[in-house]
């Protein structure tokens, strides 16, 4: 690090330059351009967006028609309609998909050699990974509000309000984080955006085995117990709730906690294999 | 040796049309589907799609699901009866996207137009590919189902084993062909985005997740026309009370339809890629 030419123009101190941690100003407008970076490479690409937007409505629209009379059975929660009940479950599985995309981007710019000019550049090692993220977590947030409209437009509402959408919103953002955040850690690792790409079925899996498409009420057996504890039920029932009963603040800082536990993992585990790339490389 | 000295041995025929030199299709044909199982042995991964995909789906389905027996009009209190022969013929399907997968990389690769070249009968370059489709078929047919009726799926008989098994080729070869005709026109790994979107919208607007009885709105509609539901209808009866000749009948018209209809298609794809 310390044989980098350094342009004498530079307002970054020499010492971050050489400890490869910036400070201050000029760390947040690196990391804000970073981040701008990572949103305009995302969304410049449609191919990375519009099938995962696109493809969960495509499934709500079968399943809404498939099981509509499902919404009598015993033990199923009280909705206006399946629509309703799916609401909750399909804006995660579209943030899900659409997270695990934006993640690529990260493997991609080590395959490029990208990610090698910027761990060369004063730029903080934090700030290269959670702006990357910036890019997951805008979909999150932009895809609920999406889903929401394209819901109500079809007589789907959330009973909860602006409050509740809020906190929908919130709820997803963290989630994309914590998704992108996973994929992150992979491309990290491997250092292969094919790899981030096949790293998708657990994602996958998880959603299959949670309450994101039937009740986990009218569930049995093991797969009763496995989505019950499945940490993305939890986070579906708590956005739920806002959704058929209505805005209840108890319900949404128990999705907060889940999530934000969940992302903080995810983003702490992309941090460990962060270190491991740059232990290697030295 | 020379390609213009063809003896028995080389299993070679000349043409009515001069030196244009043709192997019989058989052999051929057999070659590629040979070739294309070897490589399944050397990329394990190839295998996930069409084994570990099916059990997946069968087990999130009647897992998820399990509750939409008591639905009034729905033709089975078991609910793996509904699911197992579905993540079958859903394997089968899959297995087709594979034979396109392995095409598409062999024309990106250049050993397409090796074969092209090659003093072998067009023909055979679309049957190895269906051929393949036929045999992959078999994976998640040997594996879902064992484990399907492990699982509590009744036995459906040994003609509705047979019937199943039929069904399962024939999906094979549907979206084998659709695979190919898409590929031969784009040429590319990445038309398979469509092929999936193809295969997955055919499965989905059916019955696969829930009977004709139980659906309402659009989707009814859309089923009801779907050739997909009458040959999962003709795939599920050993499973849901015996084999009929109304259950059986519409699966075969549907089945000669829509692989002759996908037969053209591919067939017409290969010709514009060799133009």
């Amino acid at each position: 690090m310390t044989d980098l030419p350094i342009d004498p123009s530079s307002t970054i101190p020499k010492k971050a330059i050489v400890s490869g941690h910036d400070s201050g100003q000029a760390g947040i407008g690196a990391f804000l351009a970073m981040s701008r970076r990572a949103i305009v490479g995302f969304y410049r690409q449609p191919s990375n967006w519009v099938v995962g937007a696109a493809f969960p409505l495509l499934i709500t629209a079968v399943s809404a028609s498939a099981f509509s009379r499902s919404t009598s059975l015993p033990g199923f929660p009280d909705a206006d309609s399946f629509l309703q009940f799916l609401m909750a479950g399909t804006i995660l599985q579209g943030t899900l998909f659409g997270s695990i995309t934006a993640s690529t981007d990260l493997a991609l710019d080590i395959e490029n050699g990208f990610m090698d000019r910027l761990l060369a550049s004063p730029v903080s090692r934090v700030s290269i990974l959670v702006s990357r993220l910036a890019g997951a977590a805008t979909f999150g947030a932009g895809i609920t509000v999406l889903y929401i409209a394209v819901f109500t437009l079809f007589g789907a509402k959330v009973n909860g309000g602006l409050a509740g959408m809020l906190v929908m919103v919130l709820l997803s953002t963290i989630m994309a984080i914590g998704v992108g955040g996973y994929g992150a850690a992979i491309g990290l690792k491997t250092g292969s955006a094919e790899a981030v790409g096949n790293s998708f079925p657990l994602i996958f899996i998880l959603l299959f085995m949670s309450s994101a498409f039937f009740p986990v009420e009218t569930m049995s057996g093991t797969y009763k117990t496995i989505a019950q504890y499945n940490p993305i039920s939890l986070v579906i029932d708590a956005s739920r709730h806002q959704v058929l009963q209505g805005f209840d603040l108890g319900e949404a800082t128990k999705g907060f906690v889940i999530a934000i536990a969940f992302a903080s993992i995810m983003i702490g585990l992309a941090l460990s294999q962060l270190r491991s790339r740059l232990a290697d490389a030295s | 040796m020379s390609a213009s000295t063809p003896t028995r041995t080389t299993n070679v025929q000349q043409t009515a049309l001069g030196p244009e030199l043709h192997v019989r299709v058989g052999p051929v044909a057999r070659a590629l589907v040979r070739r294309s199982l070897v490589a399944i042995t050397r990329v394990p991964s190839a295998l996930v799609p069409i084994l570990l995909m099916p059990v997946f789906f069968m087990i999130a389905f009647t897992g998820s699901y399990s509750a939409i027996t008591n639905i009034p009009g729905f033709p089975t209190d078991n609910i793996f009866n509904w699911f197992v022969p579905y993540a079958c013929v859903q394997g089968a399907a899959f297995a087709g996207i594979g034979t396109g997968f392995s095409t598409a990389r062999d024309i990106e690769t250049g050993f397409y137009d090796r074969l092209l070249l090659a003093p072998s009968s067009r023909a055979s370059l679309i049957l190895g590919p269906v051929g393949t489709s036929i045999v992959r078929s078999s994976f998640p047919f040997l594996t879902v189902l064992p484990l399907g009726l492990l699982l509590g799926a009744d036995f459906p008989g040994v003609l509705g084993l047979l019937i199943l098994a039929f069904t399962s080729a024939t999906v094979s070869i549907m979206s084998g062909l659709w695979a190919l005709g898409v590929v031969f026109r784009m040429q590319t790994q990445r038309s398979l985005g469509l092929v999936q979107v193809g295969i997955f919208a055919t499965l989905f607007l059916s019955i696969g997740q829930v009977p004709l009885a139980v659906m309402r709105g659009w989707l009814h509609g859309a089923a009801r026309v779907n050739p997909t539901t009458n040959l999962l209808r003709m795939a599920r009866q050993g499973f849901l009370g015996g084999v009929t000749w109304e259950l059986t009948w519409p699966g075969l018209v549907a089945a000669i339809l829509v692989v002759s209809g996908l037969g053209l298609f591919a067939v017409s794809g290969f010709r514009k890629m060799e133009k």
